[in-house]
């Protein structure tokens, strides 16, 4: 029987072959990229495989088990929509970077060393910075260095608590961490991938500014990657379960002031990650089952969300609510596919994202954490309330101007597919059960209590939505984030660097050459180093005493007469010669 | 038609309070899980909370589109 390889390999050898081909053969090569990985996920067997020795480490390319499994599973399967999303794309180059991006986030999946982890997370940092890049204007290319900064300053703390902790434990295997300095500069490494705040300025920031089908893999893989790692070494840490319902609240209040409708979904990135945070960080089999489910579904509905406002950016132009409105009548399979994946990132029952929120947030009760069951079932309410507005400003908000045509077949495709996935886990969800880390056992989630309490929330919030809306109207404005302080900090630095810190090169350069003029003359004839200061007195002396009497006596300059005699040049070789020969005997 | 949906929903909204009152919560862990219709409560005063909190922010964080340009 054939080996299963990894898949991270087959993406990233896959990408090679992109630039040769052409066409129909292009498209279908791309399509099979992901069926082939998914089949040969299908034969991973759980253990370690691909084991490397590498200056006395093992590197492990292929950990499997049952948590590795289920990312690696809608890693690919969203790999394949995505794919199937942009397909109409001409530029290679942008295909080249996406099966990178989904083969590194495949290869920190199943990484089962810090090494390997390590060098796909920074693939992964670089090739999807080019998804932003490619949309080729000023603002993506000034997000794209914002955001591949950050990713270099992520990367850097991870590294230096790896090689830290490799130092001290003599292991690079990926395991539960113990509190240590190493511990926190992981942390941070992982954080910033996660979208802590307040290091998740980078994904507002830049997820907007993407390419139409960019986007739709950026919202994906990076931060997925975060909550995966997390789960592997910071399960069942209170401070990262905590840090999940800061982010899930501030997201939503972010998001409900936004107008690009891309940024909007961005803040929902963060909001939606703190429920996953919020799981895996109070480290319970439900909990961590929980996050992980929400994984599965949040990237499901979120990446049908990226699609569906891609494909009204790809038909309109347009990216901000205030330019949108009543785009229901003129692009009807978008506007349904966005009501599903709207209700199902709301949580809505029948739709994938009722089964995921309502286990992690069961967690938390059942973990006896309220302020945190508060918190999510806050930032449930947002969310809610967001995508009505979001909603209703682009699809059904009155706007006489706009004229519009339904997207291309293939991006139809993806986000009918897509939205089929996620109403057939809301209503079927013991597919997604069987494929999670622990068995689900207690947790039931079609019960009256739970369905009934979730219509109530929403018809409650939309009350009072209705009545406070003319507060969320969208406005053509920009909400200051923590990057406020990043971006001046910035500038800060480039001023400093620019004004006093050039000037003080400057006056240096000037003094040193000056220096430099000075000793090289007295070089030439270090014997005049006391003879020129007498010369340059006697002379001030002299010129002033004939200023002074008026008198001229016509002489000039002659070299001869100030020149030493050669005598004296050879003796001073003699010297040194002397000296240097000394030197060499004694020591 | 959209006045009528309108109402609709608002008499929806109201309806389902007292039916609240006889579905119990699954799981009776901290107090306000006895509250009927407790979901109604946290519909209402968190949609409020947000609101007020979107709008604190919009007054100190309101830039300009290119403020940053």
């Amino acid at each position: 029987m054939i080996k299963a390889i990894p898949p991270a390999a087959l993406f990233i050898l896959g990408a090679m072959l992109i630039p040769f081909l052409r066409g129909r053969v292009k498209q279908l090569y791309m399509l099979m990229v992901p069926v082939v990985a998914f089949l040969d996920i299908l034969y991973l067997t759980p253990g370690t495989s691909w084991v490397y020795n590498f200056l006395g480490y093992d590197l492990i390319f292929c950990k499997v088990d049952k948590l590795s499994l289920v990312v690696g599973y809608i890693f690919i399967i969203i790999g394949f929509l995505a794919i199937l999303y942009s397909l109409h794309v001409k530029q290679d180059g942008q295909h080249i970077a996406a099966f990178l991006y989904i083969g590194s986030s495949l290869g920190v999946v199943f990484a089962g060393d810090y090494f390997s982890l390590f060098a796909f997370w920074e693939i992964m940092a670089v090739a999807s910075v080019f998804l932003i890049w490619f949309q080729k204007d000023k603002d993506s290319l000034n997000a794209g260095f914002r955001y591949i900064l950050m990713h270099i300053f992520g990367g850097c703390c991870l590294l230096a608590g790896i090689i830290i902790y490799t130092v001290s434990n003599k292991s690079i295997n990926v395991v539960i961490l113990e509190p240590s300095f190493a511990y926190w500069l992981i942390l941070i490494g992982f954080g910033l991938n996660t979208a802590f705040i307040p290091i998740h300025t980078w994904l507002p920031d830049a997820y907007p500014e993407g390419t139409v089908t960019g986007s739709v893999f950026l919202s994906v893989f990076t931060t997925k990657t975060g909550v995966y790692v997390l789960a592997r070494c910071f399960s069942g840490v209170e401070l990262v379960a905590y840090m999940g319902g800061i982010m899930a609240v501030y997201g939503v209040i972010f998001a409900l002031l936004q107008n690009n409708a891309r940024r909007l979904l961005a803040y929902h990135i963060v909001s939606q990650v703190g429920y996953m945070v919020a799981g895996v960080g109070v480290g319970t089999a439900q909990a961590v089952n929980g996050g992980i489910a929400h994984v599965f579904n949040h990237i499901l509905y979120k990446a049908l969300l990226f699609m569906c406002m891609g494909s009204v950016m790809y038909m309109t132009g347009k990216r901000k609510l205030t330019d949108m409105g009543g785009l229901a009548k003129f692009m009807p399979i978008t506007c349904i596919t966005f009501v599903v994946a709207a209700l199902s990132i709301s949580g809505a029952p029948g739709f994938n994202g009722f089964i995921s929120k309502g286990m992690i947030i069961a967690s938390t009760v059942e973990a006896h954490m309220p302020v945190l069951e508060l918190m999510l079932i806050l930032a449930s309410v947002g969310t809610f309330l967001s995508f009505v507005k979001l909603g209703y400003f682009a699809f059904f908000a009155e706007n006489p101007e706009i004229q519009s045509k339904e997207a291309p077949f293939n991006m139809q495709l993806a986000m009918g597919l897509t939205a089929f996935l996620c109403v057939f886990i809301g209503i079927y969800p013991k597919v997604l059960f069987d494929i999670l880390p622990y068995s689900v056992v207690h947790y039931h989630p079609f019960t009256p209590s739970h369905i009934f309490g979730v219509i109530q929330l929403f018809m409650l919030a939309g009350v009072a939505f209705i009545l406070a809306r003319a507060m969320v109207v969208p406005h053509r404005a920009t909400i200051l984030d923590f990057d406020y302080f990043y971006r001046m900090g910035g500038r800060g630095l480039l001023w400093i660097c620019t004004a006093p810190m050039s000037k003080l090169r400057s006056t240096l350069q000037v003094r040193f050459s000056r220096a430099v003029y000075i000793i090289s003359r007295l070089a030439k004839n270090p014997i005049s180093i006391l003879e020129i200061p007498t010369a340059y007195v006697y002379l001030r002396i002299t010129k002033g005493l004939r200023y002074v009497s008026g008198y001229s006596s016509g002489e000039t300059y002659d070299e001869d007469l100030y020149r030493r005699p050669i005598g004296v040049g050879v003796l001073m070789a003699i010297i040194i010669l002397f000296v240097l020969v000394l030197i060499y005997f004694i020591f | 038609m959209k006045k009528i949906l309108k109402r609709l929903f608002l008499l929806l909204a109201v309806v389902c309070i007292p039916v609240g009152f006889f579905i119990q919560h699954d799981h009776v862990v901290f107090f306000w899980h006895k509250i009927p219709s407790i979901e109604a409560i946290f519909g209402v005063i968190g949609a409020l909370l947000l609101i007020v909190a979107a709008a604190i922010l919009t007054s100190f964080a309101q830039k300009k589109e290119d403020f940053y340009d």
